[in-house]
C-alpha cells in the first residue's frame, strides 16, 4: 500500500467537474483508491463518495492506493492537484 | 418526390371534409406533390406572373363572388389562362356554387372542382393540417418506442442487446408499447411523432421464444398507436474505457429530421435492470421539464459546502 499526503488549491475546491475527474482517472488503474479527510475515508473511484467529502481549497486528504499499479495511479492523481484540475 | 393523387386525397377525406366533385370522376387522375394550398385571388384578377399553379387551389366566398363582376367572355379567358398552368385541383368552399365557364372548363382541362360544406377558415385548416402530415418527411428507425410514466423513450442499440426484452419488462410494469423494432418517426410541427412502421399490431420477437402478441397478452391498455418521442436511450454493452455520464450536468443530444432530443448512452452488463432504470430516466425527464435538475441542486448544495469548509480551513 502507498499513501500520499495532498492539498487542495484549486480555487472551487473538489465541487462536481473535478471530482468527475478524479473518479474517472482512478478507475483506469486496478488498484483500489482510498482518500481520507479528517476522519472520512471515502472510495475514490465513487463519485458520491468523492463529493460526499465537500473539500476546498486549503483542506488536506491523504490518498491511499492498494494494488499492482498503486504508484502510478497516485502519480497521476498528484498531478490532478497539482495543475488544479485544470482550472484556475 | 412524394405525390398524392387528388383521388386518394378525395376519397380518404370525403366524410370529413364533406366533399362531393362537382366535374366528371376522370378529372380526380391528377396528382398534388406540394403541402400548401393557395388561394389564387391574384391569379383571378389578372396577375399571374407569380402563381403557385402546382398547389391546390381553394376559392371561398370572396372569390366566387368576384367572379361574378366578370362578363361571361371575359370570365372564360381569365379562367382559361389560369387553368393552363396545370392546376392540381381546386376546391370550393361552403357548398358554394360555381360560374358555368368554370364547370366546362374544368371539365375540358381535365381539373377537379371539389365541393366542400365547410366554411374555407374550416377547410383551409383541416386540408393543410392533411397535406403537411401527407408530406412530412418520414424515415425509419431501427429501435423500439415505449410510453413510460407519459414520456415517449426512444431505445436504440445494436441487434440482440435486449430492446424487446427491455420494453416487454416495461410493458409488465404497466407502460405502453408503441413499435418494436422499428418505427416509423415524422416530423410534425417541430417535434418528432412515432407510429409503428407496420400497420399489422403489436408483435414482438423475443430471442429464444419466437413471436409474441403484446397486446392480445396485456391488453388494449398495454398499446399505443402513436407517441412523441421525447428521450432516446442507447443501450451499449459495457467498455471499461468508454466515458459514462456521472453526474447528468452534461447533455448528449441525438438529431432526428433535424429535431434535438436527448440521448443517454446506457451500458447494459448481466443483472442489471434497465427497466427501472428506464422509468427513472423518464421521471427525471419530467423533473427537468417541469424546471428540476437533480444534478444541478445536487452540485449547488456541494459548493455552498465547499464554500462553508473553505471558511473553516482560513
Amino acid at each position: 500500500m502507498q499513501q500520499k499526503e495532498i492539498t487542495v488549491t484549486n480555487k472551487l475546491g473538489l465541487h462536481a467537474r473535478p471530482s468527475a475527474l478524479l473518479v474517472k482517472t482512478a478507475n483506469n488503474f486496478r488498484s483500489e483508491l482510498h482518500i481520507i479527510m479528517d476522519d472520512v475515508e471515502v472510495n475514490g473511484k465513487s463519485i458520491m463518495g468523492v463529493m460526499t467529502l465537500a473539500a476546498a481549497r486549503g483542506s488536506r486528504l491523504v490518498l491511499q492506493a492498494d494494488g499492482v499499479d498503486e504508484d502510478y495511479l497516485l502519480e497521476e492523481i498528484a498531478k490532478l492537484f497539482e495543475s488544479n484540475f485544470s482550472e484556475d | 418526390m412524394k405525390e398524392l393523387s387528388v383521388k386518394e386525397l378525395f376519397e380518404k377525406k370525403k366524410k370529413d371534409f364533406a366533399l362531393s366533385v362537382i366535374t366528371q370522376p376522370r378529372t380526380l387522375n391528377n396528382t398534388i406533390s406540394e403541402a400548401q394550398l393557395n388561394r389564387p385571388g391574384m391569379a383571378l384578377a389578372g396577375y399571374l406572373d407569380r402563381f403557385s399553379y402546382k398547389r391546390v387551389q381553394m376559392l371561398g366566398e370572396t372569390e366566387i363572388s368576384y367572379l361574378q363582376t366578370f362578363s361571361d367572355d371575359a370570365l372564360y379567358e381569365r379562367l382559361k389562362e389560369m387553368f393552363e398552368y396545370g392546376i392540381p385541383c381546386i376546391f370550393i368552399t361552403k357548398g358554394l356554387s360555381v360560374p358555368h365557364q368554370m364547370e366546362y372548363l374544368a371539365n375540358e382541362m381535365n381539373i377537379a372542382l371539389i365541393s366542400s360544406r365547410l366554411t374555407t377558415e374550416k377547410l383551409a385548416l383541416n386540408l393543410s393540417q392533411y397535406l403537411r402530415n401527407y408530406f412530412a418527411p418520414k424515415r425509419s428507425l431501427h429501435g423500439t418506442l415505449v410510453d413510460v410514466f407519459g414520456v415517449g423513450i426512444l431505445i436504440t442499440g445494436s441487434s440482440g442487446i435486449g430492446k424487446s426484452e427491455c420494453a416487454l419488462d416495461l410493458v409488465e410494469r404497466g407502460h405502453r408499447l408503441i413499435a418494436d423494432d422499428l418505427v416509423k418517426i415524422t416530423l410534425q410541427n417541430n417535434t418528432l411523432m412515432g407510429t409503428p412502421a407496420r400497420d399489422a399490431g403489436w408483435f414482438m420477437e423475443i430471442r429464444g421464444v419466437g413471436i409474441v402478441d403484446i397486446e392480445r397478452m396485456f391488453g388494449i391498455q398495454a398499446v399505443r398507436l402513436r407517441k412523441q418521442i421525447e428521450v432516446q436511450v442507447e443501450l451499449m454493452p459495457w467498455r471499461d474505457n468508454m466515458d459514462y455520464e456521472r453526474i447528468g450536468l452534461k447533455n448528449n443530444w441525438s438529431s432526428i429530421h433535424g429535431v434535438n432530443i436527448p440521448v443517454i448512452y446506457l451500458p447494459v452488463s448481466p443483472g442489471k435492470n434497465v427497466s427501472v432504470i428506464i422509468e427513472v430516466i423518464s421521471m427525471n425527464h419530467i423533473l427537468k421539464t417541469f424546471g428540476y435538475d437533480a444534478a444541478e441542486a445536487y452540485t449547488r448544495r456541494l459548493k455552498e459546502e465547499i464554500k462553508r469548509q473553505s471558511r473553516r480551513n482560513r
